[in-house]
Formats: structure tokens, C-alpha cells, sequence
């Protein structure tokens, strides 16, 4: 394939992009589409940044080929908020204090979805192997570590705080 | 590093035939996950002019046990890390390999990443390659009309360097059975949990009499690529199983290695260290195993 008009579904939407096979998923996603709460880090797949949810899958928006997620369900962070009220993982993330300058948040909060969306009573333990690809400079894990075990048991009682 | 890639050609063939007569291993080269080949592109330490994905194949995405086939485990090249780390074939049947899996600490890199394409990277320091030598496996390469199938330990060439050739493709990694009353171990060294193996070892051991019957270590990241301890695993099946074997054992696997010296370590500690996983793995293992329980009616 050369240039195409490709189709992505993010957060449930239709977007039509203009693609060419070197295009990387963060690019869509922050430039073309304008979609900016994805995070460009370390570019290298170690801090985990850039995660968006590829069929509900965490995944480095900067190390995938755009044209190798057309047509196939993704969930940036953008995709978490019902309006202007907070998704419980967000919410909790703000309620502990877990977080600091913010630049590491979407990619632990999308990989904390992945996790509760497969596991949804996890050990300490268990957030933190799951959470381990996600790396946050200000080094603030135990707040974050808490955020989710807070959103587990807010989720598990159906989303009420 | 660069934030753009070079332009190149894409392609998604729908066969692992359309696939072999693209792919040359140079100019234009397999994509899987994606997680190596991307970054090296990255990089520029690959600039392929066509990329062809494997991701359109379909039936190479399996984890199976083959009933018919000795109970051997199939695992297909698009088959992820994390697919394979999850399956309780794996966790029940050959729980070495899921451990081995779970050293890598990214979930990303498992998510996207596959078994096949770590193989394929051709690194010393993969954490799947000593575990899939331990457990015998045997590594199936299509090519342009027919396949092959190889010893694991004989894909390994040098570092980066694999047994594919041009228009081949790997399909699938076989591991037999394992053998009766055996158990394993996988043991890392690395800098930080996210970092590469300083050294990496597993074991896989099984008892007769208070000796071994079965032994084999296999050592990463400590020569040009993941290599047999043969000396160690000849000592084992002739001395009776005692700590002192264990140690004896751990320095014949030293001299097996040729380390290098690089940021991670010194060669002259990585040789040390192989001595201290290769004698910690045997002996966790020989635990596993039921050595000292007596199950084999002698005292160990």
C-alpha cells in the first residue's frame, strides 16, 4: 500500500485519515486526529507514556505502525470520561494524590483499565507486575498503587463511590 | 533516536507463502508485534524498504497442545508473550517457560510482543531462549515451498543472527512433552526488573535414585548467544545429587560461557555469577523435582 484514506475507531468514533505505512499510531492519534492526552515519552517502549488500548489491550501508540490498528477498536485516554464527569479510575487517581506532574497519567490509567477490565479484584502484587511497563518519573508508585486498588473496589460495587 | 520512521513499502500478505516470497531478512522484513523491528527502525539500525506484516495470517495465533503429537506444545508466530505467559496449558505443562515469560516485566512489550519474534531478534540475552533450550524445543522455518525444522539451540548464530534465511519465516516453536517427574527453574540477573538480563539461567532437572535423569541448563546473555551447559548436564547424570554436585556442576556451566564485558557487568562477573544462578536454579529445581523428598527411595 502507498498513501490511503484509512479508518480509525477511536473511543467508538469513526475518524477517516489520510496514512502512509511509516506513520506511527502516536502521530495519528496526537496530530492527525488531534487527540493530544496520549503522551509521546521515551519513544523506545520503556515508559509506557504512549499507551492507548488496542482491543482493549494496552500497547505503545510509539512503536506501532498506524496502518497495522485501521479499522480496529482504540481507547486513548480521551475515551474514559463521560462528559465532564470522571471515569471511577480517574477519579480515584485524583482522590489519592496519585498524581504528580501528570505526564505518566494516561498510559497508568489505560493500563489500570486493561487490568481491571481483566482482573478485577488484583492483588498488590498484581497491579504492580501489570503496571510495571508503566513508568512514572516523579517516582510516585505508591499512591498510584493505592489509586488502583481504590478504582477496583469502586468498580466492583458498580462505579459508586 | 528519530521521531519519524523512513518511508517503506507495506504489505499484508494473507499466507505464510505470500509471506516467504517477500521477506529477505534485509531489505524487506517480517513484522510481528513490532517492538523490535519499530525501535530499530527508530533508531535506523534497520531500514527496510518493505515491511511486511504477518499480522493478516490467520491460524499462526495458537497456543495449543497437540494431542496426537505426544502432548507437544504449538506455538504459533503470532502468538504473544503475554498470550502464551496466560495459558494454563503453559502454567500447568510448562510452567519454566511462563516464568521465564514473567521475568519481562512490561506488560506492553507481552502484549505486543511475540515468542516467535524474540526468538527471531536473535538476542543473547532473550529470557525465552534458555527456557525454550532447558525444555528441548524445536523451531519450524517455512521457506519458498518448504519447511525445516531445527534444534533451538541451532537457530541461535551470533548475536542478531539467526538460522532464518532469506524468504524463510519462522511458523511455529514445538516443545516435546516433559519428561516424567521433571522440574524447572529460570533465575535473572539484570540491572533494574526492566532492564535486560545481566545473566540468565534455566534448569530443568528430573531424579532416578537420588541422580539425575534428565538435566539440561542453558545459559543467556554470557556468549554470542543462549548456549547448553553440556559439560554440566554430563555431571549431573553421572554423580549422585548432593550440594557438592550442584556446585561442581555450576562451574563446569562457567566454563561453558564467553561472556563479554559491556555496561550491564564484567565478563569476570557475569562468569561468576552464571556459577551462583546455575547452582541456586539446580538446586530450586532439584526441590521441585522431589529429590529430597526420597520419592525416588534413596536419601539425597
Amino acid at each position: 500500500m502507498a498513501k490511503e484514506i484509512a479508518t480509525f475507531i477511536v473511543n467508538g468514533q469513526g475518524y477517516e485519515v489520510i496514512v502512509e505505512p511509516h506513520m506511527l499510531l502516536i502521530d495519528v492519534l496526537r496530530d492527525s486526529i488531534g487527540l493530544v492526552g496520549t503522551k509521546y515519552g521515551c519513544g523506545a517502549g520503556d515508559c509506557g507514556a504512549c499507551t492507548v488500548l488496542l482491543e482493549g489491550k494496552p500497547v505503545f501508540a510509539c512503536l506501532t505502525l498506524a496502518v497495522t490498528a485501521r479499522d480496529r477498536s482504540l481507547t486513548t485516554i480521551e475515551g474514559l470520561a463521560d462528559g465532564a464527569g470522571l471515569h471511577p479510575i480517574q477519579q480515584a487517581f485524583v482522590d489519592a494524590g496519585a498524581v504528580q506532574c501528570g505526564f505518566c497519567t494516561p498510559g497508568m490509567v489505560l493500563t489500570t483499565k486493561a487490568l481491571l477490565d481483566e482482573n478485577p479484584e488484583p492483588t498488590r502484587g498484581e497491579i504492580k507486575a501489570f503496571l510495571a511497563g508503566n513508568l512514572c518519573r516523579c517516582t510516585g508508585y505508591v499512591k498510584i498503587v493505592e489509586a488502583v486498588e481504590s478504582a477496583a473496589g469502586i468498580l466492583r460495587n458498580g462505579g459508586a463511590r | 533516536m528519530h521521531r519519524a520512521l523512513l518511508p517503506f513499502e507495506f504489505s499484508e500478505p494473507a499466507s505464510v507463502e505470500e509471506a516467504v516470497a517477500l521477506v529477505d531478512g534485509g531489505r524487506a522484513r517480517a513484522l510481528a508485534g513490532g517492538v523490535d523491528l519499530v525501535l530499530k527502525m527508530r533508531l535506523r539500525q534497520e531500514t527496510p524498504e518493505r515491511v511486511v506484516s504477518l499480522q493478516k495470517i490467520a491460524g499462526l495465533d495458537h497456543v495449543r497442545v497437540d494431542a496426537h503429537g505426544g502432548g507437544a506444545l504449538h506455538i504459533g508466530a503470532l502468538a504473544t508473550l503475554r498470550q502464551v505467559e496466560q495459558s494454563a496449558a503453559v502454567t500447568q505443562g510448562w510452567p519454566l517457560l511462563a516464568e521465564a515469560i514473567a521475568s519481562i516485566v512490561s506488560m506492553q512489550t507481552k502484549v505486543m510482543g511475540t515468542l516467535v519474534g524474540n526468538l527471531c531478534v536473535g538476542t543473547p540475552a532473550s529470557d525465552v531462549a534458555p527456557a525454550l533450550f532447558a525444555l528441548g524445543a524445536r523451531v519450524k522455518i517455512a521457506g519458498v515451498g518448504d519447511e525445516r525444522d531445527i534444534a533451538v539451540e541451532d537457530f541461535f548464530l551470533g548475536p542478531g543472527v539467526t538460522a532464518v534465511r532469506p524468504h524463510e519465516l519462522v511458523t511455529e516453536v514445538v516443545v516435546p512433552a516433559r519428561p516424567v517427574g521433571s522440574a524447572g527453574r529460570f533465575l535473572k540477573l539484570s540491572k533494574t526488573a526492566d532492564d535486560i538480563a545481566k545473566v540468565n539461567v534455566a534448569v530443568s532437572v528430573a531424579f532416578s535414585r537420588g541422580t539425575c535423569a534428565h538435566a539440561r541448563i542453558a545459559i543467556g546473555s554470557a556468549a554470542p548467544t543462549p548456549v547448553r551447559a553440556v559439560a554440566a548436564e554430563e555431571l549431573l547424570l553421572r554423580e549422585d545429587w548432593c550440594p557438592a554436585t550442584a556446585k561442581a556442576a555450576a562451574e563446569a556451566a562457567a566454563r561453558s560461557v564467553r561472556p563479554i564485558s559491556d555496561v550491564r557487568s564484567t565478563a569476570d562477573y557475569r562468569a561468576e555469577m552464571v556459577k551462583v544462578l546455575v547452582r541456586d536454579a539446580l538446586t530450586q529445581a532439584a526441590d521441585g523435582a522431589g529429590v529430597l523428598d526420597g520419592h525416588d527411595g534413596k536419601e539425597a
